[in-house]
């Protein structure tokens, strides 16, 4: 057999192996080895246990368990909540203040929790009953924190960076730098929206208390005092200073990602322990089992990905794909538009980790060759990674926000969503005029 | 993409069985309720391992050797005793479009021809890691690194891991018999 028909065969199988509904994990595992047996020379399957075992024993991706625990001890306690209050408070007087506090609250618990569905939760859980209680509209409140949780995967420590990182063989450091800059710019443009609309939708309730007198509670002034604000400042300071100390410890040479993780998490337990008084077994119990299932079930996937592409490199299928697509010899960006194109098919279907561990092989080496800087195309295809997160019909945020606010229809959440959707796109073209946005960081700080 | 835990994919999961099958059901509840215990202090064992790596080479300037290793030995067992357990309550995600096309009857059999397919896999993968384990042992294998522990604790946690959830994935193949036994 060519390996075209291999290639195409291996597709064809995985494909209707994965759809008829059999655990990711295990159809990657299972059609990797179903084509080690009939392709690969006989001893190769042998060594399928080694294989797995190898790729997954690198400190860097068990360094995720660890990242899924200190984002788990955050976000089952009240620390989000406190965020967003001390956020809120000190926001009150610019316009749509209350929206962009959740904006800012998503995109600093994303860097405490590294998780979109926990930040959402998180944030979404206090957030969006203010919102609404302040005359905001449903879709426009779970429209904010959707978007902002996105953020989660991201910001540093991004699970779906640290996987990149590995596939693309890129520095971990420097993606979790490059990252930063575009969040910023992520947060700016959503915070800007949720100003505009904010201001529309003041607008329009003032008319309609002109008109037909109903007063809506956009129009109620906030009356916090400075000392409400200060007040709340104390239980969130302690979590900034964590967020802080572990990129000091990073990034100041004094541990590697994998030490940070440990680091985070037995800090973030500690903190909880201090604050909060979660501590005891009983307390303990809900974090380390969300953790555990997390974990495993992610880690699982990522094993079993890296050894389905192992199957798909020996066979040359990946090699050929990538060799095929250098060969048509698009103008770099329709290449660009096109692989970004199918990662967004992708999405429709798959989590990030199993997207950028079976694609890398393929779509990496053709936008190395077309002079793309592969840390740049990391947090672009984050980007696009984070909008499968928020649209149909997979968009793991929606149904997120779906379970902490059921009243609102689903409908209206989609199109709260939407215009995020438009903003993080208009991000990914801001970022191609001005590339520098993400390379700039991690230049300055760890040189060319 | 589902998250495992609606009706089509499982009766209630925390409903045991009757007779045999409920006997053994209990056992493996039993089992993974132990695992999970023990993974998950490994998991936080991991982590403090981690930190005392970082306090130790920069506060007491002590070279680090042994840190990486064992938390990697630490959160690979914790990872594959686990899987059993996740499996239990169908938390290994998979892509679960066709179920809205397909009848209750018809998702029952597509869900029994699934996990037929995952017990084939873990079985396979549970002997492979059998006789990885079986090798490291008997040639006496270390890993490449200056503190070269033996392999066979990580492939051992593998092999029981793999072989407790090959176990899991039939039991619920058997419970799904049952169930098709029971119903008129």
């Amino acid at each position: 057999m060519t390996v075209l028909s291999i290639g195409l065969l291996y597709g064809a199988v995985t494909l209707l192996v994965m759809f008829a509904g059999v655990p990711i994990a295990f159809a990657l595992g299972a059609v990797a080895t179903l084509f080690m047996i009939m392709f690969m020379p006989g001893g190769s399957v042998d060594t399928i246990t080694q294989n797995v075992y190898e790729e997954m024993a690198s400190i860097t991706l068990l360094s995720i368990p660890l990242f899924i625990l200190k984002g788990a001890a955050i976000g089952r306690s009240p620390a989000g909540q406190d965020l967003y209050g001390a956020l809120h408070a000190w926001m009150q007087r610019i316009p749509g203040g209350l929206g962009i506090a959740n904006v800012f609250a998503c995109a600093l618990f994303a860097a405490m929790a590294g998780s979109s569905p926990a930040t959402c939760s998180a944030i979404g859980s206090a957030g969006i009953p203010e919102m609404r209680k302040r005359g905001y509209s449903g879709g426009f409140a779970s429209g904010i924190i959707a978007a902002g949780g996105t953020l989660g995967i991201l910001l540093p420590p991004s699970i779906t960076m640290i996987l990149y990182a590995v596939a693309a063989e890129q520095s971990l450091g420097r993606l979790f730098l490059a990252a930063i800059g575009p969040a910023l710019l992520l947060v700016a443009l959503f915070a800007g929206y949720a100003m505009w609309r904010f201001r529309r939708e003041f607008r329009d309730a003032q008319l309609l208390y002109a008109k037909a007198g109903t007063h809506s509670e956009l129009l109620r002034p906030d009356t916090l005092t400075v000392r409400d604000k200060f007040a709340l400042l104390p239980r969130v300071l302690p979590f900034v200073v964590l967020l802080t100390g572990v990129m000091i410890a990073l990034y100041g040479g004094y541990a590697t990602p994998s030490e940070t993780a440990g680091l985070g998490a037995v800090l973030a337990l500690a903190l909880i322990a201090l604050i909060y008084g979660v501590w005891t077994p009983r307390d303990l119990k809900p974090i380390l089992l969300a953790t555990l299932r997390e974990s495993t079930m992610l880690m699982f996937i990522i094993g079993m990905s890296l050894l389905y592409s192992y199957v798909m490199s020996y066979l040359h299928i990946s090699q050929s794909a990538a060799a095929w697509i250098v060969s048509l010899q698009l103008s770099r960006w329709v290449l660009l538009v096109a692989i970004l194109f199918l990662v967004v098919i992708l999405g429709f279907f798959l989590p990030p980790v199993s997207i950028i561990l079976m694609t890398a092989p393929i779509i990496l080496p053709p936008l190395k060759a077309a002079g793309f800087d592969l840390v740049w195309f990391g947090v672009i295809m984050t980007i696009v990674m984070e909008m499968g997160l928020i649209h149909p019909p997979v968009g793991l945020n929606i149904f997120v926000i779906k379970n902490i606010a059921p009243d609102i229809p689903l409908a209206d959440v989609m199109w709260g969503t939407l215009p995020f959707v438009v903003l993080m796109t208009l991000s990914i073209v801001i970022l191609c005029f001005f590339p520098g946005i993400a390379t700039w960081l991690a230049d300055a700080v760890m040189g060319r | 993409m589902s998250h495992g835990l609606d009706d089509v994919e499982a009766a209630d999961p925390t409903v045991l069985a009757t007779g045999p099958v409920g006997s053994a059901e209990r056992v493996v509840d039993a089992i993974n309720h132990i695992v999970v215990i023990v993974s998950s202090i490994a998991l936080v064992i991991a982590s403090f391992v981690l930190t005392y790596s970082v306090v130790v080479r920069y506060f007491l300037k002590i070279s680090t050797d042994w840190q990486d290793e064992t938390s990697v030995f630490l959160i690979i067992g914790a990872v594959f005793m686990s899987a059993a357990a996740v499996q239990a309550r169908r938390g290994h995600v998979g892509i679960e479009a066709i179920t809205v096309l397909l009848s209750r009857r018809a998702n029952r059999v597509r869900l029994f021809l699934v996990d037929l397919i995952s017990l084939m896999f873990c079985t396979y993968f549970a002997w492979k890691s059998w006789v990885l384990l079986h090798e490291a042992w008997v040639d006496n294998h270390h890993s490449g690194s200056t503190w070269a522990p033996p392999l066979w604790i990580p492939y051992s946690l593998m092999t029981v891991g793999m072989v407790l959830l090959s176990v899991q994935i039939l039991l619920q193949l058997a419970v799904a018999l049952e169930r098709r036994k029971s119903v008129p």
